[in-house]
């Protein structure tokens, strides 16, 4: 039962995530215009009660992390061994999707997109992946453009 | 009545149609399911007719519910929680080279489960639209109350855990404009926040890229073994002497639970596996692949599924991720579901509901000949299999409205996604709160004009104090029972 410590650090900063957040909005919610509305019910409540809430519960489950960890968690021995290098090349390929669509079009950026989740996942084959995301981008392009409407950013390709 | 002539229209069956079909392929891809796809849809239908739109949501709904149970029998590794019970003995059957039957029974099962629970669907929907009638805002905030306080506190392990997703679901749908006043809450000086959040990218991020993340970070590291079809796909008739009446309880059973507050399809499914288990001839066939062990759970799933529409149809509650996102499809159209809608746009709602019996159909027709179509699609591999879910749902994000901060909050979302399933964190609070919040804040709003500040309006009127009770007797009563329980065997 080792592995229960590091479980409890990760549970312990998401707790104390969460009454970060919980203080946060109660604290946004001053700046929030009170108007008067019908009887004293504004735009304020709510957020109150919202906050309040989020950092009770966020209380609740750092009392909970410190004093063997949160209740009735389930097992599993796939958490012990997490591959960091997969998460960081998704995170990549998401971000840089999301950097280079204004400027690149839809199709490259999905591309790439595609290929980096493929090599993720741990395919070796870049080429072959590249060729699918290519082929897959552009029907996808061509599919919700023209036949459902939506507009996406064409990059440097001009057609149409 | 007239409700068929609208689902029988050519368009409205073709619509049906494609719904089925895409449910069936999402439901058989592992990592993907009704609630996804619907959320990826949204923003592409959002300049066409409700009525066909809507009828091909729920074909996907019931689509997906069909194609899951496919993989559960075919793969080692179920695709969503209420198809987990299918796999204990469904995939025990496929190992025996009994996939045929398994596939067949489930399909089957869900055809008369889907049936029986439209046709009760039919029936009480007049019912509860006839006593909504009475309902005003008091009212309808309770129930709103009880629904969050079951999505959240009631269901899963930890009520700590779902009302910090619940609390967490509620403050996504803050953000914006106050819808009362205008004022601008949360938006933290950035414009892109003045709509808030859009429950696509929260859907999308939660399910799509949270998933991914944690696939590719945990689940990595075997294959999953894809089980032949070998044999025939027909039953025999010991099979389906043993069916039947699986397939009958688990309408029963899973219908009412899919109806209340507090469903989801896990428990009715997990109860029809032990019951089943209690009344077989031969229990000592479960564990390696007895078939009622398939056919209770399978029907009880399905029932569960249309007993969601219910609460959804007739009064605007959702009570799973998917009903929820159903809701929020609704509201894309300005249409909010509900007695009101039941008077104003009946053809719409009835040919919705008529549009189901059809899908049952065509779904027994296109799952059973058709199961080689779908086995292909569960051998894509999986780092193509993501890949592709990716482009989808960074498509859906982007498409919004083609800006870059829509895919920053996907990949936020998507990480947060990545540690609730880490965590186990429930992910159905934060869309209920999400989707529902800001409507029962405007209800509790008007309830509090029209009784001038007064706060006892919420249990002066009985409708509304029988809610509130209810809630507070399904907080405290498993927790209590749990006490009382242990101290008579002590």
């Amino acid at each position: 039962m080792t592995a229960r410590a590091p479980l409890h650090t990760g549970e312990l900063l998401i707790s104390l995530g969460l009454i970060a957040l919980g203080t946060f909005v109660v604290w946004e919610t001053r700046s929030i215009a009170e108007t008067q509305g019908y009887a004293q019910i504004g735009p304020r409540l709510f957020p109150y009660i919202i906050g309040a809430g989020l950092t009770l519960c966020g209380a609740v489950l750092a009392w909970q992390a410190v004093a063997g960890g949160w209740r009735h968690v389930p097992q599993d021995e796939a958490h012990d061994v997490p591959d960091w290098t997969a998460f960081a090349i998704i995170s990549v390929g998401v971000l840089l999707h999301m950097a280079i669509i204004g400027w690149a079009g839809f199709i490259i950026a999905s591309t790439v997109l595609f290929v980096l989740i493929a090599r993720g996942f741990g395919s070796r084959r870049v080429v072959r992946d590249a060729i699918i995301a290519v082929v897959l981008s552009t029907v996808v392009f061509f599919i919700f453009t023209l036949a459902l409407g939506l507009s996406l950013p064409k990059g440097p390709f001009n057609w149409g | 009545m007239s409700g068929f002539a609208v689902a029988l229209t050519l368009k409205n069956l073709m619509w049906g149609f494609l719904g089925v079909t895409l449910g069936t392929a999402i439901g058989v891809l592992p990592g993907v399911g009704p609630a996804l796809t619907i959320a990826l849809l949204l923003p592409a239908t959002a300049g066409l007719d409700p009525t066909g739109a809507l009828i091909m949501f729920a074909g996907i709904y019931y689509g997906a519910m069909y194609g899951g149970s496919t993989t559960s029998i075919l793969l080692n590794t179920p695709g969503e929680s209420a198809t987990i019970v299918t796999a204990l003995e469904g995939n025990m059957m496929a190992k025996r080279g009994r996939a045929g039957p398994a596939l067949a029974t489930s399909a089957i099962g869900s055809f008369v489960a889907g049936t029986i629970a439209t046709i009760l669907l039919t029936v009480m929907a007049p019912i509860v639209v006839d006593f909504a009638l009475k309902f005003g805002p008091a009212e309808y905030f309770a129930v709103m109350v009880l629904a969050f306080t079951t999505v959240s506190a009631v269901l899963g392990a930890s009520p700590a855990r779902g009302l910090a997703a619940l609390f967490f679901g509620l403050m996504i749908g803050l953000i914006g404009l106050d819808s009362q006043t205008g004022q601008a809450r949360f938006t933290l000086a950035i414009p892109e926040l003045l709509d808030g959040i859009d429950v696509v990218v929260v859907a999308v991020g939660l399910f799509a890229v949270g998933e991914t993340l944690y696939i590719a970070t945990y689940l990595n590291r075997e294959e999953d073994r894809l089980e032949t079809m070998k044999g025939s796909i027909w039953m025999s008739k010991s099979d389906w002497s043993r069916s039947w009446k699986p397939w009958l309880r688990g309408t029963a059973l899973g219908f009412p639970f899919g109806t209340i507050p507090a469903g989801g399809a896990e428990i009715p499914t997990f109860l029809s596996y032990a019951i089943e288990k209690k009344l077989a001839k031969n229990p000592e066939e479960f564990g390696s692949g007895a078939i009622e062990g398939v056919a209770g759970p399978e029907a009880a799933n399905n029932a569960s599924a249309t007993g969601t529409l219910v609460p959804l149809l007739t009064l605007g509650l959702p009570t799973t991720a998917t009903a929820a996102i159903i809701l929020a499809a609704f509201q894309q159209w300005g249409l909010q579901p509900g007695p009101l809608l039941f008077e104003t746009q009946p053809l719409l709602i009835w040919g919705l509901i008529a549009s189901m019996y059809v899908g049952n159909v065509i779904l027994l027709v296109l799952n059973l000949p058709l199961i080689g179509i779908w086995v292909k699609l569960l051998e894509i591999p999986r780092p193509l299999l993501y890949a592709g879910i990716l482009i989808f749902a960074t498509l859906g994000a982007y498409g919004l409205r083609n800006s870059w901060f829509d895919l920053a909050l996907l990949y936020i979302v998507g990480v947060i996604g990545f540690l609730m399933r880490r965590y186990d964190v429930p992910v159905a609070p934060v869309l209920v709160g999400m989707i529902l919040g800001p409507l029962a804040e405007q209800q509790f709003r008007r309830a509090l004009a029209i009784s001038q500040g007064d706060l006892t309006v919420f249990v002066s009127h009985p409708i509304s104090a029988t809610v509130f009770a209810i809630t507070a007797l399904v907080l405290v009563g498993p927790p209590l029972w749990r006490r009382f329980a242990r101290k008579g065997t002590a």
